[in-house]
């Protein structure tokens, strides 16, 4: 489906005076927004809290429920309920536009994402660009909302968060670009349809991680990248508590806070997703195809496979997306702050340099195991295989 | 007049609305921000006119980077809020020509263009990304190397600015 596709479907209706499909639409995702992307973030809130409590050798929260459970609920109504400042010489217009910008951003990319073979909000066929092209318009809202707030502290963390999202994007596009490279697909769906195990005859080549040693390092390219991207320690810099009170959201309470430590965790949450789903091969196992599996059993002559493949699936990738959220709670509670000049250092000198050298090196791998020798695959997994005698053709 | 017809009409009065704001606001960051407007709207237009490559195109490129650097001046310039700022602004003549010219360029490019073409590629199912993709590396190679370029010259350039120091000796 491509984007115009997309969109004539979201306003076919509104001619013939019947309930429009765009309307539908905005209430299905304000309720995907209220009953994902909100509870996942807070519930993230929280476990963020617990980790770090394990880190320091405390407890966390264990007042609220049991084991502390509830409370992201206590948490939301606080922010309800707390008083919306402004500071006084703020930009209005600016200060209220930007929290929104900022979750239009790290939210409508969640269009894209494929939680299994067949829930997917939007089947894009510029699907992993789409996501990054929303992430880019993050940045402005940490800008706008850092310099309307009329503050130093806030206006020296958008500045930094908006210099260092526009570095990153560079690495994180060129890892991108290489696992676009080697599946020959911008389309999600089809980016995690081909990371399948090669059964024999089929055309999967498991996962991206795996398909060459390029991807592999890339794979860890792309992750700091995100890292950055999403502000995350150790490259927080844009809310650095010891520098800048708390950066670029420094004035901002209540709700407009909210949105923004909402959006935050969107953003970890969203970066788990998309690298899950073309590095980690999304909702794909090794050894076994899921979406060939048969369970034989039906409910008034339609088969049940797909509700069961749906369940697995959806188990396998949001299993591989706690862990690199996991992964990215640890890494705040293990890794210091790097210094501006670090990261900059860090992206220009390293990341883009080696991620250059892995988009042209996958490239090379390609066409050299695919039109050179004719191969019908360049996984690892299939020239291995290969050598051990499995694939003979 | 389908949905779609209605979404790029709808994007056509976004953008020029944002255009007038940007030409015409007497507040440069007002004018700089009302600029998402007309670059989103842009976007918004390619993706309602079968382009959906070039409109993520345009959000990377545009909103996430050229906006940013645009604010980035605007909020480090002095005094933007003073009715000095907005006065010696108003140099309406020179502007006027300039733009006047390229819209008489554009006009020339659009009547001169083959439009029949296009109509093919915008209702296809695949979109055009792959057709892009081959046309930039076979057909059109050269030029988009050449545009590649440029583009480092221009890095470069910017490099060589920023560093005042280079070629003297470092303290």
């Amino acid at each position: 489906m491509t984007l115009t596709n997309a969109i004539n479907e979201f306003f076919q209706l509104i001619t013939k005076f019947q309930v429009p499909f765009f309307l539908v639409s905005i209430s299905s995702a304000a309720i995907i927004i209220l009953f994902f992307a909100m509870p996942v973030s807070g519930f993230a809130t929280y476990l963020e809290r617990k980790i770090s409590a394990d880190f320091h050798e405390r407890i966390g929260p264990n007042r609220v429920g049991p084991w502390g459970l509830l409370q992201l609920i206590v948490d939301g109504i606080k922010m309800f309920l707390k008083e919306d400042t402004v500071t006084k010489n703020a930009d209005r217009v600016v200060y209220n536009l930007a929290p929104s910008l900022v979750t239009l951003g790290s939210l409508g990319a969640f269009a894209v994402i494929p939680f299994s073979a067949y829930i997917i909000g939007a089947n894009l066929n510029i699907g992993i660009f789409w996501a990054m092209a929303l992430g880019s318009v993050v940045s402005l809202g940490v800008l706008l909302g850092a310099w309307s707030s009329d503050n130093k502290w806030s206006l020296l963390g958008g500045m930094r968060g908006a210099a260092q999202i526009i570095s990153y994007e560079i690495p994180l596009g060129l890892s991108v670009l290489s696992v676009v490279v080697v599946s020959g697909t911008l389309n999600m769906h089809e980016l995690v349809a081909t990371q399948a195990w090669p059964t024999l005859g089929g055309k999967g080549h498991f996962w991206n991680i795996f398909h060459n040693p390029f991807l592999f390092i890339n794979f860890f390219v792309y992750f700091i990248a995100a890292l950055a991207e999403c502000n995350r320690t150790p490259f927080d810099l844009p809310e650095a508590e010891s520098e800048l009170v708390s950066g670029f959201n420094t004035e901002f309470s209540g709700m407009r806070f909210g949105l923004y430590a909402l959006a935050e965790f969107a953003d970890v949450i969203l970066f788990a997703c998309i690298s899950s789903s073309i590095f980690l091969g999304g909702w794909q196992l090794p050894f076994v195809d899921l979406s060939l599996l048969h369970f034989g059993m039906s409910l008034g002559g339609k088969s049940l496979d797909p509700v069961f493949q749906t369940a697995l699936m959806m188990g396998v990738f949001l299993a591989k997306a706690s862990v690199i959220v996991f992964v990215v709670m640890w890494l705040r509670w293990t890794l210091p702050r790097l210094r501006v000049d670090q990261l900059m250092n860090m992206c220009w000198k390293y990341l883009i340099p080696i991620s250059f050298v892995c988009v042209v090196g996958a490239a090379i791998w390609v066409w050299f195991f695919e039109a050179i020798l004719g191969w019908p695959s360049s996984s690892m997994v299939h020239i291995v295989g290969r050598m051990l005698g499995v694939y003979s053709s | 007049m389908s949905g779609l017809d209605l979404f790029v009409l709808a994007m056509f009065a976004l953008g020029i609305a944002g255009a007038f704001f940007t030409a015409f606001h007497p507040n440069i960051l007002y004018a700089s921000i009302s600029l998402i407007a007309t670059l989103g709207a842009v976007a918004g237009l390619y993706a309602g006119l079968g382009a959906d490559f070039l409109a993520a195109t345009q959000l990377i490129i545009y909103v996430g980077g050229i906006l940013i650097v645009i604010l980035f001046a605007v909020m480090m310039s002095e005094n933007i809020y003073k009715k000095r700022f907005a006065a010696e602004a108003k140099k309406y003549i020179l502007p006027s020509i300039v733009s006047i010219g390229l819209l008489a360029l554009l006009f020339k490019l659009l009547f001169s263009a083959d439009w029949g073409e296009l109509s093919e590629i915008s209702q296809s199912q695949d979109g055009v990304t792959l057709q892009m993709g081959q046309a930039l590396s076979r057909p059109y190679a050269l030029p988009f190397q050449y545009v590649a370029i440029v583009l480092l010259f221009g890095l470069i350039g910017a490099v060589v600015i920023a560093r005042p120091h280079i070629g003297k000796k470092r303290k």
